[in-house]
């Protein structure tokens, strides 16, 4: 709860702090208040009362701080990354409130118990991030993809308005709990409750970018600017899987087999559809952005799966993601902003003997995202693999090898560009201090998670 | 099938599913008779968009300012939210202490918001 | 004290580390104090090691130095075993080893590659180290490694020349060969123990049945056959001697080609359970031994003489080992690295003086010009034929004596084999250092004793060969207990031990007299090796090594060259390729396709989006 009081004070601080020209601490009040919120997570870890919940609405437990930990960890990177992005403007304080206020909204999808707080917290996270896709007032581009993103996102919170109201009709709460016993309890499934159920799954499936309710990613992904997009990859995106997980554990677990199928289904198409697009796009936001969409899928593999060890293997995959998506899309930015605002594959020609940093880094959260060992992504897809193995779902684990195995083949399309290209009539590139600390830090937690992954997974048993 | 079944068997539904025919059938009947009833004559002057009754000069989809659409949202913004305050005052006695405490909670987010509305200058006309 | 054992390796390490990293920048002299220094640094804490050993109660010691590898019920730990058998071969390499890197600041001086050759010899040593002191079959297999890798580097040392290259990559891929018989072997040992801790497996041996551990010391076994160069796989060690002679010397004569005979000496627990396996080794060391010593005859290099005749020797050891000799064999290993040292680096001396000419066709009579080279020569020349009393005379006629004991037919083989070794020995000594010379004016105008840093490791392993069997006799007899503690010659009775050694007087006269009909062939009759041309029938076809390459290459070389371009030039274009290129095609194919889903109309989207919907209702209510 703590949590969400200081998310909510951040936010509103950073909201009016420009308006008392409190404009240069707006940064340094935002990173200590969320190494503060880090530090509120290790202290609740282990000293919370699992059983309390607030007003039935959300509770504190090892999902939700072990999630929140990531998420914070997340946001404070990309702070460091996106710092100069906003600075030149000048709605920054704007622009940093949005972001802590979708941060809000993350934690409530980390925490809640209750149909109603999901709602909620998939609006907080939302609306601010429509605002961000369209940060670039000018850009077209950026305008058509807020408003993509707004419409069918307006869609999606419709569906799952829809089917919340189903669900409501059959059993006669939000509270998840009674829901579960609601469950357990009943004989014969109401078909309405079945209905409720595949509509509230297709709107988590739109959040989360699976297929085929994935169709605004590309789009939005590319139109938004790559700060905003990195800041969509990586925090909504764990933030939106954490909630389908944590809705589907705490309330659905009882009826696995009523929906076990649609969620294989779902999970396959994600897979190969969002890996095998991706091979074919010769522009790099949109080859991430495509990723992006196939690694929602590898997710979906531990929804299906569904107990302790699934869980903690997501946590790993949405760590281990999130920290190759900062480093990727920190230098995507940095070579977008040297060409204005294009990123096509071609940019990359050479990076290595422009900024050995730069290409580094990118090479190792490639490497990482395509699962190549001894990096955290690695073990990331070995753990999800398992757990799908001893559950049994061979065949779906036969399918996410092949399509992590095309993923090899354009990721390393960026990578040969980056070593091999002729780097002709291309800038060099200086980093900032801040920037290259943020490189070196990532590439260093990419290494380091792979080499101790049970560092993260012991984080968390629920 | 199954699910029209299940709703015939569900009584809580029927009215709601009466109401939802009744409400249908009204409107597609007005509709219908209207049609049916009213004069038709068709001409180029009666096709024709018109504004009091003066001859149309350019686009009718021309620019005009932000702060019209501006004040209208902040209006709706502040107008719903105020709404919320009656279901909280009918049932403020069970409420008690906590439900105070909650609703001063909201008020002050309100004023901050409406505070940040004032200096970012939305309400300024000029 | 045995904690010191951790030194030993080290020193080598780390004088390798330094020259080669600072190649360039370091003297030649420095490079060749810090080279020999480092080894000698080993050999002296080797003999304070073996000083201290004597005086305490030889238990064998066990050092660790970290655990290696940990992986579920697998546990390796990287630790050292001193005992009576790693300290002698600790000795012998360090010693050794001092003295042919001393050889080599003298023969390698003027080399460009001086400073790359001294790294990879301390490499070696400490490869060679590694692969004797381990306490397990795996830190023994990363010294076998090791060492292959070095004498491959080493072989092909002189690159530029193809013939060198390939001479290297020859010797490396026949050991890759046993290589895998060896690692087979350890694996086996490992599902049989659950352990490769030589400890702990033969404290197990009792459990693993007899097919088990016959099938497992066989597979070890093909691995000693690649590293020591026994039939079929002897072929490589004659043409290593591409490398400079030094090598030939320390890696192909003293040490690295002895570890088979370590390895099986180590293992001796479980041959002593396989006869099978027992009998293999008996009789492909002899076979081994009298085929290398025929084709000895014919030989005109002066090296390859030598190679061959280490060839021979190794198969008498293993013959040793076979007739569970086990301590006569690890006993002739160390001999033989003294008296076969010295005369590769007295045919090293002999070819630095002749400006690298190796054919004793070229040469005759240089004992007045190199007296030195002469004199030392001439000593380890009697120490190989077994000359009263000098080192060879102990080690291989107990080698003999215990074949005669348990194998009879294996030892009459081996007494024919040691009258052979003789005969050609006499031949290579006659023609080399009697008569007259037969080389170019200008070659013998140039003839020249070789400097004191070649002479000085000549002398001391001079008087080792002379001296060396007499003094550690007794050692080895007493203090060397291998396989199970059953050594063979307790079992014989004395008196038949006596007869034995009567039989040995009468074989040692024998040996003698062959020597001395070399004597009246090549000294008084003056007869010669006839030149390449001339050769015919037998005389040829011993001297082209009975084909045996020839056979090789068309066996097996030509059949997987040919193999190896059908797979590239047809199955890997027609196949591979378009299995692999079709793949990639397919998924852009698709990939183009299914992009067009990504139109980048929201109606369509919502549309889609709406679809899958009623899709996911459909196929649950209904289905």
């Amino acid at each position: 709860m703590n949590e969400l009081l200081t998310l909510t004070g951040l936010g509103l601080f950073s909201m009016i702090a420009e308006i008392f020209n409190f404009r240069k601490a707006i940064f340094p009040v935002i990173v200590l208040g969320l190494l503060g919120l880090l530090g509120l997570c290790y202290m609740d870890w282990g000293s919370y009362n699992s059983t309390v919940t607030h007003f039935s609405m959300m509770k504190v437990d090892n999902f939700s701080i072990a999630f929140t930990s990531v998420l914070t960890a997340t946001a404070l990177f990309w702070f460091m990354m996106s710092r100069s992005f906003f600075e030149d403007q000048t709605s920054m304080s704007d622009h940093f409130s949005l972001v802590l206020f979708a941060l809000t909204g993350a934690f409530c999808l980390t925490s809640f118990t209750n149909i109603t707080m999901l709602f909620l917290g998939v609006e907080v996270l939302s609306l601010p991030v429509y605002v961000l896709t369209g940060s670039r007032k000018r850009d077209v581009a950026s305008n058509e993809a807020s408003f993509k993103y707004f419409l069918m996102g307006s869609f999606a919170s419709a569906v799952f308005l829809f089917g919340t109201a189903f669900i409501y009709g059959a059993t006669g709460s939000f509270n998840l709990e009674n829901i579960a016993t609601y469950l357990s309890t009943q004989p014969q499934l109401s078909p309405l409750f079945l209905v409720g159920l595949l509509l509230m799954l297709s709107a988590m499936a739109f959040k989360v970018g699976a297929a085929p309710f994935h169709f605004w990613t590309p789009d939005v992904y590319e139109g938004a600017p790559t700060i905003v997009t990195a800041f969509m990859s990586t925090i909504v995106k764990t933030a939106a899987v954490a909630a389908f997980f944590r809705l589907f554990y705490l309330s659905f677990s009882g009826i696995h087999g009523e929906y076990a199928d649609i969620i294989w289904a779902m999970a396959a198409l994600t897979m190969v559809v969002g890996n095998v697009i991706a091979a074919a796009q010769n522009n790099v936001k949109r080859i991430l952005a495509y990723s992006s969409v196939g690694h929602a899928g590898f997710m979906l593999i531990t929804i299906l799966v569904m107990n302790d060890f699934a869980a903690k293997s997501l946590l790993y995959y949405t760590a281990a993601y999130s920290a190759a998506g900062i480093a990727a899309f920190l230098v995507l930015y940095l070579v977008g902003s040297a060409n204005n605002g294009e990123t096509p594959l071609n940019a990359f020609d050479g990076l290595v003997k422009r900024n050995p940093i730069m290409a580094g880094t990118m090479t190792m959260a490639l490497l990482s995202m395509a699962g190549i060992p001894p990096l955290a992504g690695f073990f990331a897809k070995y753990f999800i693999f398992v757990s799908a193995v001893e559950n049994g779902y061979i065949g779906l684990v036969v399918i996410a090898i092949l399509s992590s195995l095309v993923g090899v083949y354009y990721y390393f399309k960026i990578i040969i560009a980056m070593f091999f290209g002729k780097p002709d009539n291309l800038p060099t590139y200086f980093l900032t201090p801040i920037h290259r600390f943020l490189l070196l830090f990532v590439a260093a937690i990419i290494v380091l998670t792979g080499l101790f992954p049970d560092f993260v997974m012991g984080l968390m048993t629920i | 099938m199954i699910l029209l079944q299940s709703l015939n068997s569900s009584r809580d539904f029927l009215p709601i599913l009466l109401m939802f025919i009744v409400a249908a059938g009204f409107v597609s009947f007005v509709m219908v008779v209207t049609q049916w009833l009213g004069p038709k004559h068709k001409s180029k002057v009666k096709a024709d968009s018109f504004e009091c009754g003066i001859e149309q000069i350019g686009n009718a989809r021309s620019p005009f300012s932000i702060k019209y659409f501006l004040v209208a949202i902040l209006f709706v913004l502040f107008d719903v939210e105020v709404i919320f305050m009656y279901p909280w005052a009918v049932n403020f006695k069970s409420l008690g202490a906590i439900g105070m405490f909650e609703m001063f909670t909201f008020i002050a987010f309100l004023l901050i918001g409406f505070f940040y509305i004032l200096k970012k200058g939305a309400l300024k006309w000029d | 004290m045995e904690q010191l054992v951790k030194f030993i390796p080290l020193f080598p390490l780390i004088g390798f580390a330094i020259i080669g990293l600072a190649n360039r920048r370091l003297s030649k002299g420095v490079t060749g104090v810090l080279a020999t220094g480092s080894v000698l640094a080993s050999f002296a804490i080797a003999v304070i090691i073996f000083m201290n050993r004597l005086g305490g109660d030889g238990q064998a010691v066990t050092v660790t130095l970290f655990d290696w590898i940990t992986a579920g019920n697998f546990s390796a730990k990287f630790s050292f075993l001193v005992d009576n058998l790693s300290t002698m071969f600790l000795l012998v390499i360090t010693g050794v080893g001092t003295l042919i890197h001393l050889y080599s600041i003298g023969y390698m001086h003027d080399d460009d590659g001086f400073r790359r050759f001294m790294s990879y010899l301390n490499l070696f040593i400490f490869f060679m180290l590694l692969l004797v002191l381990g306490d397990n079959y795996l830190v023994m297999f990363i010294g076998w490694e090791g060492v292959g890798l070095c004498s491959y580097l080493l072989i092909g040392f002189w690159f530029k020349n193809i013939d060198y290259s390939s001479a290297a990559k020859k010797a490396f891929v026949m050991n890759r060969i046993g290589d895998l018989g060896l690692l087979l072997g350890v694996l086996l040992i490992f599902t049989a123990t659950g352990s490769v801790t030589y400890d702990s497996v033969f404290a197990q041996a009792a459990n693993i049945t007899i097919p088990v551990v016959t099938t497992a010391t066989i597979l070890l076994f093909i691995g000693a056959m690649g590293k020591s160069a026994q039939i079929p796989l002897y072929t490589w060690l004659p043409d290593a001697m591409a490398g400079p002679t030094p090598v030939s010397a320390l890696i192909h004569a003293a040490t690295m080609v002895t570890a088979g005979v370590y390895m099986v000496a180590r293992s001796s627990v479980l041959y002593m359970m396989a006869p099978i396996s027992m009998d293999f080794v008996a009789w492909t060391g002899v076979i081994t031994a009298l085929f290398a010593a025929s084709i000895g005859f014919a030989q005109t290099d002066i090296k390859k003489v030598l190679a061959y005749s280490t060839v021979s020797q190794l198969g008498f050891m293993f013959a040793a080992l076979g007739v569970g000799a086990f301590t006569a064999g690890v006993f002739h290993v160390v001999t033989h690295a003294f008296f076969k040292a010295l005369l590769f680096l007295g045919a090293g001396s002999v070819i630095h003086a002749m400006h690298h000419e190796q054919d004793i066709r070229n040469m005759g009579g240089l004992a007045k010009k190199l007296p030195i080279t002469h004199a030392t020569f001439l000593l380890g020349f009697l120490a190989i034929i077994g000359f009263p009393f000098f080192s060879g005379f102990y080690s291989k006629d107990e080698i003999i004596i215990q074949a005669l004991a348990h194998k009879p037919i294996i030892g009459y083989l081996l007494i024919f084999g040691a009258l052979m070794t003789a005969f050609y020995m006499s031949r290579l000594y006659f023609l080399t250092f009697m008569g007259k010379f037969r080389g170019t004016e200008e070659q013998q105008h140039h003839l020249h004793e070789s400097p004191l840093s070649m002479t000085v490791p000549l002398m001391v392993l001079a008087v080792l060969s002379v001296a060396g069997g007499y003094l550690l006799q007794g050692y080895m007899e007493h203090n060397l207990t291998l396989g199970a503690a059953v050594t063979a010659s307790t079992e014989i009775e004395e008196h038949t031990l006596h007869g034995l050694h009567n039989v040995m007087w009468g074989v040692t006269a024998a040996a003698i007299v062959m020597a001395v009909i070399a004597y009246v062939l090549y000294v008084v009759k003056g007869q010669r090796p006839s030149s390449d041309a001339d050769m015919k029938g037998l005389e040829k076809t011993i001297y082209n090594k009975y084909y045996v390459d020839e056979l090789y290459e068309s066996l097996i070389t030509k059949p997987l060259n040919s193999i190896s371009s059908f797979l590239s030039n047809w199955i890997d274009i027609n196949v591979i390729d378009r299995l692999v290129n079709g793949t990639g095609g397919g998924i852009n194919a698709l990939s183009g396709q299914l992009r067009l889903t990504q139109s980048g109309n929201t109606g369509f989207y919502i549309v889609a989006m709406v679809l899958g919907m009623a899709l996911l209702v459909a196929i649950t209510v209904f289905m």
